[in-house]
Order: structure tokens, then sequence, then C-alpha cells
């Protein structure tokens, strides 16, 4: 019941308020928009006249210290008049930014606002398209508020100097970082390597070359294997074992593995070396060698 | 039998009460309760959803925030007063001890009437400000309800808010349109990273003192999207606290009612489902994490779970289950838009920083991995997951291991390294050298030709 009666005072009232909205809304008239430079005079720097149905067709550039006015005379209907709100809007159609800069009005509704760089929020001097330049008046009651884009706004910097950024932190996903990896070891070329080992290896035959020259021989083998064929034969197979003993350690084995085995072979070597050198000093005390 | 019976109603109990996945016990605290029926919607919506509402008026003597030094409920909606505090027992102090407990405030405010300094003090310790004279409503002369404020322009009706940031997930969105009577607005200081907006005004409102009359320049508090309808704030215990301008956007009037906008047709608003949106995420039905389980080993096949200890250079794989609370349960979570849930291995700052990857999902929850290779450098590292985002509780998991160096038997073999074969040649030519030297020193027989001669 009660919303019946809500709803057909509603509807009364919007039957009378829309011939009166038809005849009253907000506009301007007298529009200009000026950008002065530092020092410049008054009339000094870019003017031109704004109308209210159709923005300017090129941007408006504001660079360095120049300050921007915008001067209007804000009209309801056709007659002047102070409006509530008298703002001069710029909105960033990609990020979303806005502010608004009220007009200071006087009750014949005359307007002006006057603008520098330094009254921008630093979020609007690091956007890099222009920005839309709206007026918007409006006030209570039933005419229609004036919202249009007037202008293009182009919020120019010295390209020498650095444009201020906003340091402030705000939960969201961070930089990914991926550990940098010292070098791993690395091998000289194989072919270097190779050569090197030739020249290593090339020693042994250097040796026995010179050994031959200055008249080394083995010619004492036989004599020696017939008098004591047992201890020579043992002391030499344990001298080479050793050596073995060594490449399975190098290889595979641990030390304690190696320690038991290396004191065997070393006393075999050493009881069987005894009986082959006493062999040798034998040969030596018959002036043999 | 008994047993069982009483199992199956304490499940029952369970289940009704298990709503929010922080407890049930509101309070709402209302200085008239002869105002109650005016909001008697919100209150069977909150009840059915499963809260336990009480409502106090501040000025009662019964009313105590904590009991026995524990919170005495678990969240606190508060509707502004018409005096100048909120009364001994809600003190700003008492409130933020209460959210310091983990406790969730719902704060409404109202432009009809100036709001009192006691609520206006505990918003500036949350760096969340209002007008100078705390009195200003905001004013929008393309958005406004044209049945209900045609004259004064001060009922906004306004979209649902969309997501804040492409990645950030949308809570209070979707169809419809919200009708928000003499609001009073909100503005944000910008170093936190505990605030953020839920709804901001549209660009051509502002904020203005009915009782003055046109606002000159310099009174203009903030205008446009600086002006926050709603806005939040989510301390770091994830407790939350909320403030709604406009309090008699919860009323029954407004949850039924029909708005037109001047350009617009007339139609219902959303009011009664933007209050639900609101009320459960701001009492922790919505928006809530959790980490089910968190797994780390090494990339090989059947190797140790969670280890103690890595080696530097090992590939590593790290999976973490995430669940989400939607109104009463808990599903998979989803990473809304762009955003990322990231894994960072840390020794005083992170090594890694990668990002995990949804590989799989249970029933309740969604599996992220990445597998990465250890740091070539030891010590004692963790793995971090911390996840803070705008509108969900945060996410912060640590664990500790240590990373050792290569052992003495995990470096290549000599024989692998095609440098180190000079040396090994070297060696055995000695060897070979040494075996050759006692052959010919046991066997040489002296040549007497040339020693005669030399002689």
């Amino acid at each position: 019941m009660h919303l019946w009666q809500a709803t057909a005072s509603f509807c009364l009232l919007a039957a009378t308020a829309v011939p009166g909205v038809a005849a009253s809304a907000w506009g301007f008239t007298d529009a200009t928009v000026a950008v002065q430079p530092k020092g410049a005079g008054i009339n000094g720097g870019f003017k031109d006249q704004l109308t209210p149905s159709k923005p300017l067709a090129s941007p408006v550039s504001l660079v360095g210290a120049d300050t921007l006015r915008v001067i209007l005379t804000a009209q309801e209907g056709s007659s002047a008049k102070r409006p509530h709100q008298a703002f001069l809007l710029l909105k960033d159609g990609q990020t979303g930014l806005d502010i608004s800069y009220p007009f200071s009005v006087k009750d014949n509704g005359k307007s002006r606002v006057e603008l520098t760089q330094k009254d921008l929020p630093i979020q609007f001097l690091s956007l890099s398209n222009p920005v839309d330049a709206r007026v918007v008046l409006g006030g209570f009651g039933d005419s229609t508020a004036y919202d249009s884009s007037v202008f293009q706004l182009s919020i120019d910097r010295n390209p020498e100097e650095a444009v201020p950024t906003v340091e402030t932190e705000r939960y969201g996903k961070k930089p990914e970082i991926n550990h940098i990896f010292k070098d791993s070891a690395s091998s000289p070329p194989i072919v270097i390597t190779l050569a090197f080992v030739a020249m290593v290896g090339a020693t042994i035959p250097v040796l026995a070359g010179l050994w031959h020259l200055l008249g080394a021989n083995v010619s004492h083998l036989p004599t020696a294997f017939q008098s004591a064929p047992l201890s020579h034969a043992t002391f030499l197979g344990s001298l080479i074992a050793f050596e073995g003993l060594l490449f399975l350690y190098y290889t595979s084995w641990s030390l304690f593995a190696f320690l038991p085995a290396a004191g065997v072979i070393g006393t075999i070597a050493f009881v069987s070396g005894s009986r082959a050198l006493g062999e040798v000093q034998g040969r030596r005390l018959a002036g043999r060698r | 039998m008994r047993w069982c019976l009483a199992l199956l109603v304490c499940c029952l109990l369970a289940a009704v009460n298990a709503l929010s996945s922080s407890g049930s016990r509101l309070l709402a605290v209302l200085e008239d309760t002869d105002q109650k029926d005016l909001y008697s919607t919100l209150w069977a919506d909150l009840e059915a959803r499963g809260y336990d509402v009480s409502i106090e008026s501040p000025k009662s003597d019964q009313l105590a925030l904590f009991k026995h030094g524990e919170r005495a409920y678990d969240h606190l909606l508060i509707l502004p007063p018409k005096s100048k505090g909120l009364g001994p027992s809600l003190t700003p102090k008492h409130i933020v001890d209460f959210m310091n407990k983990d406790g969730n405030i719902l704060l409404a405010l109202s432009g009809k009437a100036s709001t009192s300094s006691a609520v206006s003090s505990l918003l500036l310790e949350l760096d969340i400000h209002l007008a100078n004279d705390r009195s200003a409503v905001v004013i929008d002369h393309f958005n406004y309800d044209t049945l209900s404020a045609a004259e004064k322009h001060d009922v906004l009706v306004l979209q649902r808010p969309g997501p804040l940031r492409t990645d950030v997930k949308a809570f209070f969105d979707g169809e419809g349109v919200l009708a928000l009577p003499r609001v009073a607005p909100q503005t944000l200081g910008g170093e936190s990273t505990l605030l953020a907006p839920i709804l901001s005004a549209p660009a051509t409102a502002y904020s203005y003192n009915p009782k003055e009359g046109v606002p000159a320049p310099e009174d203009i508090l903030a205008t446009g999207s600086q002006l926050n309808i709603v806005s939040s704030m989510q301390a770091r215990n994830s407790a939350r606290f909320t403030v709604l301008g406009s309090v008699e956007a919860l009323e029954d009037k407004w949850f039924s009612a029909s708005v037109k906008t001047p350009s617009g047709t007339e139609t219902p608003t959303v009011n009664r489902e933007f209050a639900k949106q609101l009320t459960a995420w701001a009492f922790k039905e919505t928006g809530v994490l959790k980490v089910d389980k968190v797994e780390h080993r090494l990339a090989t096949e059947g190797s140790e779970l969670n280890p103690s200890i890595y080696r530097i250079k090992n590939e590593t794989v790290y999976k973490i289950e995430v669940s989400e609370y939607v109104y009463d349960k808990w599903v998979p979570f989803e990473l809304p838009g762009d955003d990322e849930l990231q894994l960072e291995f840390t020794m005083l700052s992170p090594f890694h920083r990668l990002p995990l990857k949804p590989i799989g999902r249970t029933e309740t929850s969604t599996i992220f991995s990445a597998q990465f290779v250890t740091p070539d450098q030891h010590g004692i590292f963790s793995f971090r997951v911390n996840y803070k985002r705008p509108f969900f509780t945060a996410i912060e998991e640590k664990h500790e291991v240590t990373v050792r160096h290569f052992a003495h038997d995990e470096y290549p073999r000599s024989w692998v390294i095609t440098g180190g074969w000079v040396w090994i040649a070297g060696l055995w030519a000695v060897i070979g050298g040494f075996l050759a030297f006692v052959v010919v020193w046991l066997y040489s027989a002296p040549v007497a030709d040339k020693l005669k001669k030399t002689q």
C-alpha cells in the first residue's frame, strides 16, 4: 500500500519534472583555455575558445612551469548562475586516474581555475598519452548536470629531467628471481691435453734409449734366476703387486682395505728383497759387477 | 547409544555453526535498540547463515568485548552512534585489542549526522580519514536516485565494484545497482599496504557538508575516486576491519527499493546481495586461505619426503596445497587473473623466487608445484611462500633446510677430468721408470770394454 502511494507520488513528481529537465540544463559560455609560460605577460602563450558541444581538435600542452587557466561562465538554461559543483576534471582513460580541480565561482557564474604541474599528483606526470580534460557543472534539483570533454591536456616534461615516481609498496606478485650459478670448472681442449700426455708418455722410451746408450743391460738376469730363482721372482713380483695395490686404492679400495694388503706385500718384499740383494752382493764379491 | 546421539548433536551443531571460518558469535552494537527492526532482513539473513547475533546498546552495562581476557565475540558490527562516543566498553583501544585477538569488525557510518569523535579517532589509527568536520556527504549529480533524492542528489546509485586490479579477486562484483543513501566518505592513507578500497565514488562525485552552502574550493576534501564509500583494512594477523559509508544501505527499505538514475530506467536494488557479500567478506566467510600440506623432496624417483638436508645443485621439487573458504566449505584455491603464487628459496635474501604452477587438485585444495636447482651456496635456507594479497588472508609458510656442500666422494673422479690426464700419465711414467730402474740395477752387467777405455 505504502509502496503504491510512494510510486504514485514519484510518478507525479517525475511528470512535473520532465518538461523542466528539458528546459534547464547546465552548460557554459564565454569559455577560454590559456597556457601562460612562466614570466610571459598576461596575453603571452597559447589561448583558445572552448565550446560546450565539442572538444578542441588538438591537445593543449602544459610544459614545465606553465600555468593552465580555464575561464568560463556557468549557465543554467540560458541564464548565468552559480552552480554547486564546478570542476575541471582530468581523467585518464587507460589507467582510470581521475582528479578534479574546483573552479572559483562568482555569483554571476564567472568561474576560473588555474593549474600548474606542481598541483598535479605525480601519477599524472608519468602518463604518456594526453589526459581528457572535462568540465563538470551541476546543481541540486532537476536540471541536468553537464559533464563533457572540452580539450585534451598533454602533460609534457623536459626530457632531461627525471620523471618522479611513486614508491609505495602494494601487495602483489614480485619479480621472478633465478639464481645465477658460478661457471663450473672446465678443462683445456682435449687436443692440448693429449699432446702433453704424449710428451709425458714419451719420457719412458727416451729414458730406455738413454740407458741403452750408456750400456745398461739385463745380462745377469739368467745368472741371478739360476742362483736364487724364488727370491728374485718374489721380490720383483711383490714390487709389481705393490704398484697394483696402489692402482686399486686409487680406483676403488678404501684405506682400510689397502693398509693390511700393503703390510703383507711389504713384508714379502722385505724378506725376499734381502735374499735377492744377498745374491746381488754375492755377484759383486765375485767381481762380476 | 547415548554416545552416538551426543556425537550426532555435536555434528549438527558444528554444521550449523561452521559457517564463518572464524566463529559465529556476532555482536551488533546499536545505540537505539528500538531501531533494530529497521534492519530486520539483515539480522534474518545473518542468522540464516549461521550467525549467533546479539544486539546490544553501547550504553548497556553487560556489554564487554572480552571475558576472562578472551574475546567474548568473534565479530563486531558497529552501527553509527548518535552520541559522542561508543561508551566505556568500546573505546578505540578496546576495538584495536579486539582486532589484535583476531576479531573482525564491520563499522557502518552515516552521513545523516556527524560521525562521533571516538569513531573518527579509531579510523585515524588505521589511516582511514574522514572529513575534517566529520559531517560530509557524497553528492553526485550524475549517479543519483531520481525517485528518492530528486532535490538533494545524495542517494548514490552505483554498479557493484569489479576487481580492484587485474591480479585481485573480485569479491563484491555482480549484476545490478546499489543504492547508497547519504554516504559518509573516507579517504585512505597512501602508505599502508593493509588498506584496500572496496567501493569508490564515481569520478564526478564530491563531498560537502550539507549544513553549509556552496563549498569553497579549499573546503573540498577529495573528489572522484579518491572518495571511498566502502573501504577495508586487513591487519597482519588477517583480522578484518571494514568501513561502510552508508548504514542506511543495510536497511530493509533499501533492500527492496527501486531506483532510477537521471539517464536510466527504474531498476530494483541489489543491496541485499551486496550486504551478503560485504558481511561475508568482513566476517571471513570468503577470501580465507589455508595451507593443507607442504612437501619438498629431491626430483629423483623414490627420494625421501621433506628431508632436512639438501646438497648444493640438487634438483628439488616443492609442492603446496592451498584451499579457499567460500561461504560454508573449503574449495580448491584458484589464482585470480594474472596473479602468481611464488616460492622463495631464501637465505637472508631470496636466491630463487619462482612461480608455483597448479599441477592438480584434490576435493578441497589445489596443488601448486615448482621444480628448481638449489643454489651453489651452502648454508641454512628456507622454502618460503609468502602470499599476501588484498582481500585474501595471508599465507606465510617457512620450512628450513640445510644445504650442504659436495661430500669428498661426490666430486667427479680425476680420470673423468680431461685436464688431469697429464698428471695421471706422469704418475704412471714415474712408476714405470722406477720398476725399470730396479730391474736394470739388479741385473745389469758391467760393460767391460767401455770401462777399460775410459780408465
